[in-house]
């Protein structure tokens, strides 16, 4: 079991979460319109994805140095969080049963991934003003999120009372932590981008509901087990996770004041610059 | 400074508010108030590593703090990654409490000197870092270097006995080292302990080493640093210097409680009490890159050690800054000389040949590299004060000596090494000892070092056959999924590395030797040694514990001789904390402990 055999197992999982999330929520349509739109989508956004890749790979770049930068300058808050909340991550965990605990792996790992890509590909085939909001909303949750780790450095309740709260991800899964460890930082954890980006989804899919089905239904119930899933793995502190879902909040009602925004503007400047000539 | 403030708004909102009109004799009275500073409850913030870097420090932490506040003290923790941990108490001294594992060296009796030496106060890295001051344990620390015998016994049991008393630091348990190893390619797990290089140059390999790994020792590690720095003069990279310690050769190593040529090949102390000796090396000593190891590399790495600018900038009176690390060592060393290309003689100071013979087991560097690093550091062109860079580069790729050679690092993820073909102890016509005969030859190929996010999933790379050997010891929690896999074997091995709470005593209430001494009796060894560790480690009062030198006095009898708990059974016995404390000259109000002028 190294690290590639895990990489296969989420991609194959995720993979075929995909195909069953296709089918259910998208509508049984003649393939080559489907495949069509789908072109003119993406080329749409594509601007867009740049800057999402951009940010992505930044991301990757810096939280290297992010890391070293945090000690530096950052203020350790670890102690802080444990004063504001206590044993609240201990008490969820004190419910814990075997079964719980492969639910919510599951959805910390797969079921994350699936959401983060899922509606990607589903807005792809429909419209590109979902598209557009989940991408910018991505990119401003990953930015934001990155220079909040630089001002914080915090450690997770699994880290700090470890008499009280279990690694129940890594006891029970011990190879899931050479795929983490290489997409997380451990003092990074406030706030729970598993949770912001999780909450994200589903807020855009709540706004955009009735045109996919029952996938803003399936995104709500989803994002909350993630941030559940979060604090019962002794991973994220109940702070981490609000903090997560102000960002989440907060990225997304940026994103949508810019792609609409955007979308006004066209109409706008022509009207505008009637006026002024005008004047 | 909170309460400054605060009772200066006070004082500004009692004037401000008209209710007392300013007279002289008012003023008068406010003048001598605020010569009585209100006290304030007694704060103390421990600093260790996370759950993550180490199976027992954040559980002890929490522990001692839960003590602590038992007793009224305000206790809070502070977790760090161990890079940082290391910067900011042993460079820069800021801290009240950390709590971390003392050094393996710390098992001699002359590396207490300093580690408790006042002279040491002032100076970065494990010297004397608690800023401990005591006259007595600087004249012992002094006598043991000096004398031989009983007297040199006696020096010791009074300098441990004060040192107990006065508590610089709290011995909080002395652990057993867990492993989990894979006994199907190699053999002689229990030769030496891991926590040295000799463990890994111990080790057979078994006739039947399957082909897929191929030579290969894997070792899964928890600790990060050595993938980015291998330099051996780095405080805040090098926990027990194992991994450097197979790239560079010291002169000698102890080896079964006796220290016996390496990299020499013989020494011989002159009779008179001159306190010279001279060394041979070994014959047809090669540098990874080719180079010749010559008798000027040996009197350099002395001189480097002793002062890391080499003198380069003597036309200022400027002070020499020695290495941190190998400090105590290279104290013992006056002078060293080449004669020749393979000898040299060796100019100790006033210290007796049984105690200077400690200064052969430093690492050898080569002087055609290390020269170039005698210059000040600096960040982008700015000189950044007193550290040469010496004492900062991450020295990748190292140029050492040793029994293995640096092949490549994936800083964060892997670091590899090779055996080293040419290394001077594979030469036919070497003189072999007890320890070359053990120790002399790698018996794998390659050695890769990879880094994992904890024990548990360290363990279980071993269970899965991707990895050997766990490198960084594992918690007790961590022993019933080694023996559940048939695979995967138990190795526990007896530790002489302590965990310590180290005080910093420059601090307000902690430079009270009585204060630290009631804060030792809140701590219960025999509950960390039953309930923490599991029972893989014991109590103990001081660093000598398991050596000749250990007075009988602070032999433990199911209870601290010397800093008895106060409480039983892990619980404080409330009443008599504050008992204690009171006796200090403390106060307690509402149940906070209350102390001294802040």
């Amino acid at each position: 079991m190294t690290l590639l055999h895990v990489v296969l197992q989420v991609v194959v999982v995720v993979a075929l979460l995909h195909i069953i999330g296709l089918y259910t929520f998208v509508p049984v349509r003649d393939v080559r319109s489907l495949l069509s739109d789908a072109q003119t989508n993406a080329r749409d956004v594509a601007p867009t994805a740049l800057l999402f890749g951009i940010v992505l790979l930044a991301n990757g770049f810096i939280r290297d140095a992010g890391v070293e930068l945090s000690w530096l300058i950052g203020v350790n808050i670890t102690g802080r969080i444990h004063a504001l909340e206590g044993q609240f991550v201990a008490t969820l965990q004190s419910y814990a049963t075997p079964e719980l605990t492969a639910l919510f792996s599951f959805a910390y790992i797969f079921g994350y991934v699936f959401i983060l890509t899922f509606p990607v590909v589903l807005y792809v085939f429909h419209d590109t003003k979902p598209l557009l909001t989940t991408l910018v909303a991505y990119s401003l949750n990953y930015a934001i999120g990155l220079g909040s780790y630089v001002l914080f450095v915090a450690y997770g309740p699994r880290n700090y009372m470890p008499e009280l709260v279990e690694s129940l991800l890594y006891t029970s899964w011990p190879q899931a932590q050479l795929l983490t460890s290489q997409v997380n930082v451990n003092t990074n954890v406030f706030p729970s981008l598993h949770a912001s980006l999780a909450v994200t989804v589903a807020l855009i899919a709540y706004r955009f509901r009735g045109r996919y089905g029952q996938w803003h239904s399936v995104a709500i119930v989803l994002a909350t087990l993630i941030a559940v899933s979060t604090m019962y793995l002794g991973i994220h502190w109940l702070t981490d996770v609000i903090g997560g879902v102000v960002l989440a909040v907060l990225s997304v009602s940026i994103a949508t004041r810019i792609v609409d925004g955007n979308r006004n503007r066209t109409a706008i400047r022509p009207r505008i610059r009637r006026r002024l000539r005008q004047l | 400074m909170t309460h400054l403030t605060a009772r200066r708004r006070a004082l500004l909102g009692a004037i401000g508010s008209g209710t007392i009109t300013l007279t002289g004799g008012c003023l008068r009275q406010a003048r001598s108030l605020t010569g009585w500073e209100s006290s304030q409850q007694v704060r103390l913030r421990i600093k260790t590593v996370p759950d993550d870097a180490d199976p027992y420090a954040l559980t002890l932490a929490r522990t001692v703090a839960d003590w602590f506040r038992a007793a009224g003290i305000d206790t809070s923790i502070t977790p760090m990654s161990e890079q940082e941990l290391h910067r900011q108490t042993l460079l820069r001294n800021e801290f009240d409490l950390f709590l971390m594992r003392l050094p393996p060296r710390f098992t001699d009796p002359d590396a207490l000197y300093t580690l408790l030496h006042s002279r040491f106060a002032e100076d970065p890295g494990w010297q004397n870092p608690f800023g401990y001051a005591n006259l007595d344990v600087d004249d012992h620390l002094e006598t043991q270097r000096r004398t031989n015998g009983s007297q040199r016994r006696d020096a010791l049991r009074q300098l441990q006995l004060t040192a107990a008393r006065t508590q610089p630091f709290t011995l909080l348990t002395v652990p057993d080292d867990v492993r989990a190893v894979r006994t199907t390619n190699y053999s002689n797990w229990r030769a030496s302990s891991l926590d040295s290089s000799l463990g890994y140059l111990s080790l057979e390999r078994s006739d039947d080493v399957d082909s897929e790994t191929g030579g290969t020792l894997r070792v899964a590690i928890t600790d990060r640093r050595a993938t980015t720095n291998l330099n051996p003069l780095s405080v805040e990279f090098r926990r027990t210097g194992t991994l450097t310690g197979l790239v560079y050769d010291p002169l000698g190593y102890v080896f079964q409680d006796r220290l016996m040529p390496w990299l020499a090949e013989t020494w011989e102390f002159s009779d008179d009490r001159s306190s010279t000796a001279q060394v041979t090396i070994r014959k047809g000593a090669t540098w990874h890159d080719g180079k010749a190891l010559t008798a000027d590399d040996v009197a350099f790495t002395y001189r480097l050690l002793s002062d890391t600018t080499l003198g380069s900038d003597s036309d200022e009176e400027t002070a020499p800054l020695p290495s941190p690390r190998y400090r105590g060592r290279s104290s013992l060393v006056a002078n060293v000389n080449p004669i020749g290309d393979r000898t040299v003689e060796f100019q100790f100071a006033d210290v007796t040949p049984s105690v200077a013979r400690r200064a052969f087991t430093v690492p050898i560097l080569p002087e055609h590299i290390w020269k170039e690093r005698t210059d000040v550091a600096s960040i982008a062109g700015i000189q950044t004060g007193s550290v040469t860079e010496a004492l900062v580069t991450n020295n990748i790729p190292p140029v050492g000596s040793g029994p293995l050679r640096f092949v490549r690092n994936t800083p964060r993820e892997e670091v590899v090494f090779e055996r080293f073909d040419d290394h001077v102890l594979h030469q036919v016509d070497s003189p072999i000892n007890d320890l070359v005969d053990q120790a002399g030859d790698a018996a794998f190929d390659t050695l890769s070092i990879q880094v994992v996010g904890s024990d548990v999933t360290a363990a279980e790379m071993v269970a899965n056959d991707t990895a050997d050997v766990t490198g960084t010891p594992v918690g007790a929690d961590v022993i019933p999924r080694i023996g559940r896999r048939s695979e995967s074997e138990l190795l526990v091995q007896r530790s002489s590395s302590a965990y310590v709470l180290g005080y910093n005593t420059r601090n307000q209430h902690l430079n009270n030797p009585r204060f630290r001494h009631t804060l030792a009796r809140l701590i219960d060894g025999e509950y960390i040694a039953d309930a923490i560790v599991d029972g893989y480690g014991r109590p103990a009062v001081g660093p000598l514990w398991d050596t000749e030198w250990y007075p009988s006095e602070l032999q433990w009898e199911e209870r601290n001789p010397i800093a008895n708990f106060l409480g039983s059974e892990g619980e404080i016995d409330v009443a008599r904390a504050r008992a204690a404390f009171r006796e200090a000259g403390y106060r307690y109000e509402d149940g906070k402990l209350v102390g001294g002028r802040t």
